[in-house]
This record gives structure tokens, sequence and C-alpha cells, in this order.
């Protein structure tokens, strides 16, 4: 029987053999060459882009969040003076897990004009964001953390990738800092009033409207439990409670980012 | 002296600070404040600024992306503080180059950048040469060049000055300055000759003023040299020309015409184009109105006056023609610079220069692009063979920047704010004639009632014929557009209108009293048009700002405008500024950009607003019906500016 499946394949074989046998080696040798090329290529490409896609750690925020000092601080464990930062940096970051994975941390600036075009840049390879919020003049900022938070939210490619959304709220050394369990409930509070006032936004002068994603679902009151995208609340310190010698209270924002 | 000194990256890490001996407070918040006025905001036209008591001066280095900065007393005048951050600059880079070059910014993080001892020696090496220049004393009679020429080599004779070497002169020249400027021309050719040491000192006063005279006219009679004669006599005094002005040179129209010295006796001139001067009344304006005269020189397209300012009179085709040609031409120039390291300030000059007048050409405001042009070509390097697209991605980057928002915009999250205080949210409407002030608080007003809130239209222009019976022809079909019915029996849109002459200030208050106890949300406050020059009526705005203190003052500006902006801008904010008695005045918080259909691509005027005051493009009004109104989407603009 396995005579008779290998012979309806043999005549075929044989008529591929004497052809190729018939063409010039030139040829041959460049068709050889042509395959090589396009196999070599899609290695490379499927090589490079599981790669870089979707791992880099985006660092954001409001100015004087405390975005730089926590890069410093995840990075090196020093403390340094910091300034308003007008471009990003990143390095290769080791999470302490078992796996000692690396992925690339990215601190974008805060500032508002330089902001939408750094997040453009960078939000298509996030597959964590880590947004840093200043605890202890939270209650005066609230109506912009949201507003960036809504813009974050309902980003055509975030909403594509879901990556994980760290809410870290920052410099918790402060005794007037407010806990994140308040954090969340004011957020989603403001961020409940805000998709109301979004949507029914003026559309840009080119006819694209803004905002044409609604946050969670209608009817109900707005819940971080109710996006597609995975929203955890830790709290964090990157000054440390000793000042500027003792080490930074960052250990459950490390643990989250060891989970990843 | 110096109360300190910073060396830190753009991401913001601090390599190396000093802190002069007994300045105790931080300086994290003056540097900040450096940075987001005037790095980000790209005014790097000089590099100092003021915040307080204390004076910055920084210095960008775009190579390894770092940022000096150096701060002093305001009441200091510190000469070497320039020359200093230069030579820290480089010594720094020199020093540290290895761990600068690094992609990332680990090694920035792990390194402690010892810089002290360098520093203290550049610093005291600074401070010592600010003192050592003493004033050069004054050079003696012997030793100036004056005393070693002959009193012959000055008479100039026929074939006397040709010859412009100084050589033997020059080995006795150690100073050179402005006296051998004119030595270039007094410059004896025959060298050779014997120099009488006080050759000047025997002649009398006169003739060494003689001598000079002839010099003098000499060097300015701009004459080849052979002309010139023996001794050459002052120019005869010439009669006065007549001055003729180009403006008054209209055809048929001479000065005879205009001399009304003569007595006339009654006989009527009938001069063609000249106007009546027979007993016609003024007033009478019998038949058509006769057009404006203009000028033949205004069909050119864009007139350069001298102090930098354009403006942008004339056919919009031929404008739009240049504008055509002059960036593709450009970028085609660009392509040609090909493989260029790094390229500097003085290659980008011509680039620059063309961009420039592309902008132009789309009625931005020239002084203010050009800052930032100029910035932007500080803030790059250039490293490769893609000049033209770096170029153009960069200004991209950079126009952007400027008119994303600095602050947040949505007005409908700030009138739910006010709803909750229980207070209305008044916006006031400033600009001048004729931009559509009332037409877009129309629009606005659709706009916030769709939404569901109550609106008062306070009719505050009391001047203009008809203005208050616009608003109320407004109000009314916006009542039948959304009934009472329909919205808890109450009408939507409400006029407060006190007729006309009276003082706005008062009117406004009083709607905002009025909408405060009948709980409207929102109060439209609609100005009359002013020019910015009309002082008068610019402290009457003021004052109605200042008095009854608006939530939002938006300005009002059509897109069509150009270089006029910039002027128009600048003057309200300054009256708004002058006339408050608060420390804080209210400015202009917003522009609302009109008349945006009639622009095809020249979207200029939208950069040169917000440039210039910093403020975000609120509404921008698309046509002439209520749905007209739009928000800015920067990219959009950005795109269609710089399309080629």
């Amino acid at each position: 029987m396995e005579k008779d499946a290998n012979n309806p394949f043999e005549p075929y074989m044989e008529t591929l053999r004497q052809q190729l046998e018939d063409q010039d080696p030139v040829f041959l040798i460049g068709i050889i060459v042509a395959l090589a090329v396009v196999v070599i290529t899609l290695f490379l490409k499927y090589f490079l882009t599981s790669k870089t896609v979707c791992s880099a750690v985006l660092l954001v925020g409001l100015c004087d969040s405390g975005k730089t000092l926590l890069f410093s601080r995840l990075l090196s464990g020093n403390y340094k003076r910091t300034q308003t930062s007008i471009t990003d940096s990143s390095a290769p970051y080791k999470a302490k897990n078992d796996k000692g994975s690396t992925w690339t941390l990215i601190d974008l600036p805060g500032h508002d004009s330089l902001r939408p075009q750094y997040l453009e840049k960078f939000k298509s390879a996030a597959r964590a964001i880590v947004f840093v919020v200043d605890s202890a003049i939270f209650q005066k900022e609230v109506r912009d953390v949201a507003e960036f938070l809504y813009v974050l939210l309902t980003d055509t490619v975030i909403c594509r990738n879901t990556p994980l959304l760290l809410v870290a709220c920052n410099k918790q050394d402060i005794t007037m800092a407010k806990s994140a369990k308040l954090i969340q409930q004011q957020l989603e509070k403001e961020l409940n009033t805000l998709r109301v006032t979004r949507s029914a936004a003026l559309s840009s002068q080119d006819g694209s409207v803004g905002g044409s994603l609604f946050l969670g679902k209608k009817g109900k009151d707005f819940e971080f439990s109710q996006l597609p995208m995975k929203v955890e609340f830790v709290e964090c310190s990157a000054r440390g409670s000793k000042g500027e010698d003792g080490a930074a209270d960052t250990e459950s924002l490390e643990l989250s980012l060891a989970k990843l | 002296m110096l109360d300190f000194f910073t060396i830190f990256s753009k991401g913001g890490i601090v390599l190396w600070c000093f802190q002069g001996a007994g300045v105790t407070e931080s300086f994290t918040g003056p540097v900040n404040a450096l940075i987001r006025s005037v790095i980000l905001q790209e005014r790097s036209g000089n590099n100092s600024y003021t915040h307080e008591a204390l004076s910055l001066k920084y210095k960008l280095d775009n190579e390894f992306e770092l940022i000096f900065v150096v701060g002093f007393q305001k009441i200091l005048t510190l000469t070497y503080v320039d020359k200093f951050i230069d030579d820290v600059q480089l010594h720094f880079r020199d020093r540290y180059k290895n761990e600068l070059e690094q992609k990332g910014s680990l090694k920035l993080l792990n390194n402690s950048f010892e810089f002290g001892n360098e520093f203290k020696m550049l610093l005291r090496e600074a401070e010592a040469s600010g003192k050592a220049k003493s004033p050069a004393p004054m050079r003696s009679f012997k030793e100036s060049e004056k005393s070693q020429k002959t009193v012959k080599s000055m008479i100039e004779t026929k074939g006397g000055d040709k010859g412009k070497e100084q050589s033997g002169k020059k080995n006795k020249n150690t100073k050179k300055d402005e006296a051998a400027k004119g030595d270039q021309v007094k410059a004896p050719p025959t060298v050779q000759k014997v120099t009488v040491e006080n050759g000047n000192q025997g002649l009398t006063a006169d003739e060494i003023m003689l001598k000079k005279r002839e010099e003098f006219f000499r060097k300015h009679m701009a004459a080849p040299p052979e002309k010139t004669s023996k001794s050459p006599k002052p120019q005869k005094p010439r009669e006065k020309p007549r001055r003729v002005w180009d403006i008054s040179g209209k055809s048929g129209k001479s000065t005879k015409t205009l001399d009304y010295s003569d007595s006339r006796n009654g006989e009527d001139s009938t001069n063609e184009g000249e106007p009546n001067q027979d007993g016609t009344l003024p007033e009478s304006m019998p038949g058509e109105l006769l057009p404006v005269e203009c000028d033949s020189s205004d069909e050119d397209d864009i007139v350069e006056e001298e102090d930098g300012e354009v403006a942008v009179v004339g056919n919009t085709s031929s404008i739009s023609s240049k504008k055509a040609g002059g960036f593709g031409g450009m970028f085609g120039m660009l392509k040609g610079l090909v493989g260029s390291k790094n390229l500097t300030q003085a290659d980008m000059e011509p680039v620059l220069d063309k961009m420039r007048d592309h902008l132009i050409g789309t009625s931005s405001a020239k002084g203010s692009i050009c800052d930032f042009i100029l910035g932007e070509a500080e803030m790059y390097t250039f490293t490769a063979l893609s000049v033209a697209s770096t170029v153009k991605q960069a200004l991209q980057d950079s126009l952007v920047q400027i008119l994303q928002p600095k602050r947040r915009v949505d007005i409908l999250r700030d009138v739910m704010d006010a709803q909750i205080q229980r207070r209305p949210f008044v916006i006031t409407f400033c600009g001048v004639n004729g931009v559509g002030k009332s037409t877009n608080l129309a629009k606005i007003s659709f706009w916030l009632i769709e939404n569901g809130f109550t609106v008062l239209i306070a009719a505050c222009d009391t001047f203009r014929a008809g203005a208050v019976e616009q608003l109320r022809t407004h109000q009314r079909r916006l009542n039948s557009l959304h009934p009472p019915e329909k919205h808890g029996g109450r009408p939507v849109v409400q006029l407060y209108e006190k007729g006309y002459g009276k003082d706005a200030a008062g009117i406004a208050m009083e709607a905002i009293a009025y909408a405060r106890n009948q709980s409207f949300d929102v109060v439209l406050v609609d100005t009359a048009g002013r020019m910015q020059d009309n002082a008068p009526l610019m402290t009457a705005l003021a004052k109605l700002i200042a008095v009854n203190m608006p939530d939002l003052v938006l300005f009002v500006g059509e897109a069509l405008v150009g270089n006029e902006a910039v002027d128009q801008l600048v003057k309200f904010n300054q009256a708004l500024a002058d006339h408050s008695m608060s420390d804080k005045p209210r400015l202009i918080d917003g522009i609302v950009l009109t008349k945006f259909d009639t622009i095809d691509d020249k979207v200029g005027a939208a950069i040169s607003m917000t440039y210039i005051t910093g403020q975000p493009i609120v509404f921008v009004g698309t046509g002439q019906t209520y749905n007209d109104l739009r928000s800015l989407n920067a990219r959009a603009v950005v795109s269609a500016l710089m399309k080629a």
C-alpha cells in the first residue's frame, strides 16, 4: 500500500528532477540566493519585532510628580537632584524576579507642551505604563491628572495593546499625602464627569472627532475595573523616608514590575 | 560672587552642581522656571533670564544634551560670566567625553562627576581676568603714529596716495586701531623719505587745520585717486534742490495746483483729478461711494520694510505662487547639501532664510517665527544625509509644540465646576472691529445650549448700530431651536441689554448679578470692537475686565490677519496689564480664531497668535452658521502649514 502512495509522486519527482538538471546552473544559483535572502529577511524581521515591540515601561505623569527621581532610584538606587526634563531618558532595567528579564525603562517629560509628542513616539512600544501622581498636591491637580489619564485610556494604540497601567502614588513621605485608595476614588469620580464632557467636545476642524471612545459602561458610574486593561494602584516614595541618603520606598512598585 | 552653577542633562538629571558660599535657598525653583519659560517656549533670543532677585544665564550643549546654568544676584554686573560658561562647557566636555557619549542614561546615573576642583580653578581665572582689565593708558604724542609722519606726506600730490603700503609705518605701529584706518588713506607711499620727527610742530594751527580739511575732503570725494587735484577746494555750496515727495506725485497733480497762496478771483480752476474747490458742502455724498484710492505699488506681493515688519498686502494668488516656488526650491537646495557631518550655523543660514520666506508667505508674523527658527537650529546638530527631512521634522515638532496648549482646555468641565459652586461662568469676548465676535458668541452659546447649559448674553456693545438687535435676533433663533418647553419651562438663552450709549462695565456687572440671581450657568459678554491704538477705548475695556473679573477672557482674531495679529495682541495685553489695579492682572486667557474657512493653507496666524501670548486657541470658527465651531488640531494645522 505504501508503494501505491509513493507511486503517484514518483513521476512528478522524476520530471522535477529532470527539469532542474536541464536548467542553467547559474539560473539555479540565482533562485537559491533569492530564496535565501527572503528567508533571512523574514527571520530577522520576526526576531527584531518580537524584541522591540512591547518591551518598554514608560514613566509618565504631570510635571513635578517625581518621574525622573523614580527613574534614577529604580535603576541605580541613588538619589540624584533633578530638574524639569525636556527630553526622554531611557535605560535597560533588570527586573527583580526569578527570570531576571530585562526591558527598557523610559522616562518621558511631563511638561504640557512636550507630553503629547513623546507619548506619540513611545506609546506603541509600551508594555506597561507607570503613571506617577504627586499624592501631596493631588487635590489641586485632580482635574489635570484626570485629563491626562483620560487621554491615555482613550488612545487607540494603547487600547489595542492593553498594557498594564500602574498608578504610582508618589511622594508618600510627605505627611499630607493622600492614600492610594482615596486617589482611586477621586479619579473615578472625575473620570465619570470627564467622559461626558469630552465626548461632547467640539470636533477638530478637519472633521476628526476627539473622544470617540466612551470609557467604561454607559449608565453606570465609571470604575477602573470596567476597563479592558489592568489598572493597579501602588504607593511609593522616590525620596524615601530618611531623606537623601536613605533608600527609596519603592518596594511595592518593584514587586508589581517584577510580575510583568 | 556666583550664587550657583548647575550642569544637568536634558533628561533632567543633575550631573554636578555648585552652590556659592552663604547661599541657602535651593536653586531648583529658579532653574525650573528658566526651563519652562525660556527653553520650552523657544525664546532663545538672548541667553539670560531674571527670576525674582536672581539673574540666570544658560548655555545649551546639543551634542551631549547638556544644559549649563549659572545664577547670580541681579544687582551685580559680572562681565566674565559668558566667557566663563563657555570655558566650563569645554572643560567638562573634554573631561567626561567618554561617559557622555554613551547612549542611555545609566552612565549618567551611576557616575558621580567630580568637577569641583577644575571649576574652582576656572572661576578663579575668570574672576582674575575680570579684574585685570584696567583702562588702557593714553598714548603720549611721541608714541602715536601722527608724530612719525612728515609734513610733506600729508600734503597730497598728484601721484601721492596711490600706494597703500605702510610697511615702514607698520613696524613702528604696534597698536592697531582707528587711527590705522585713517592712515590707509593718508599713508605716504614714499617710505624712504626721511621722516622729520616733529615735522608737524613747525606749522601753525591754521595750516594744520587746512591740511586736515584737505584730507577729509579727499577721503570723502570717492573719486579715483588720479583725479584729485593738488589742493582740493571745498565743494561749492550748491543750491538746495527742491524736494519731490513720491507720494504726492499723483498723475496730473503738480505743486502749482496745491499752491493756494495766490488769491483767486472767483474763477474755478478745473483741473482733472483735483478735489472741488467751489463751494459744495462736504457732508453730502451724492451717487455712488467713491472707491478708496490705492497706490499702484500695492499690487506687488510682499513689501518688506526696514524694521523687519512684513506687511502682507495684495493678491493671494501672487503670494501662493511665490510660496509654492520658494519652498520647493529650498528643499532642492537642501538636497544638494549631502554628506556634511555637522552643519554649522553658517550652513543653516540660507536654508533658514528660505524657510522664513515660506512662513511669511503663509502669513505668519516674521519677527516671532524667526526667533524660534534660529532656536531650533541651535537645538539640533545634523549628522546625516537627509538634511531636508531632519529640518522639516524639527520644524514640525517645534511648531506642534508651540500650538500645544500649556494648560488644560476644557470649557465644559469648568462650567460644570462653576455650576457646583453656584456661580455663573463668565466669558468675555474682545477684539478689533469686524473679526466676528457677535457671530462666534452666538455659535458658542448654541454649543453650550446643546450641552444643556443656560446662557445669558450681556450686550455690552453699546456703540455699534444694531448690535443689541443682532443679539436679540440670535436669542430668538436659539430659543426657537431649543424651545423652553423641552428645557424645563425656562428659556435657555436670555439677553441682558440696556440700550445704547451706556457704560459697558456697569452693564456687565449688572448682568452677572442678574445671572447669579436667576442661576444662569454661563454669561457671555459681548464688547464693542476697538482698535488696539485707541487708548480711551482700551482703558474702558481694561476697566470692564478688571472690575468684573471674568473667568475667561477670549481674544477674537481672524485668521486672515497676518502681521497685524502680533501688534493687536501685544497692545491688548499691555492695556489689560496697565489698567488693572491688582498685582496679578487678568490677561488674555485664550484665543478664538475666526474665518478659518476663508484661508486654505495660510494658517500662519494661528502660530503667531499662540507664540505671542503663550495662550491656547480655544475655538476655531469655520463658517457663518451655528454649527461652524471647531477645536484646534495642532498636527493638522502644522501639516497644512508645512505642505510644500
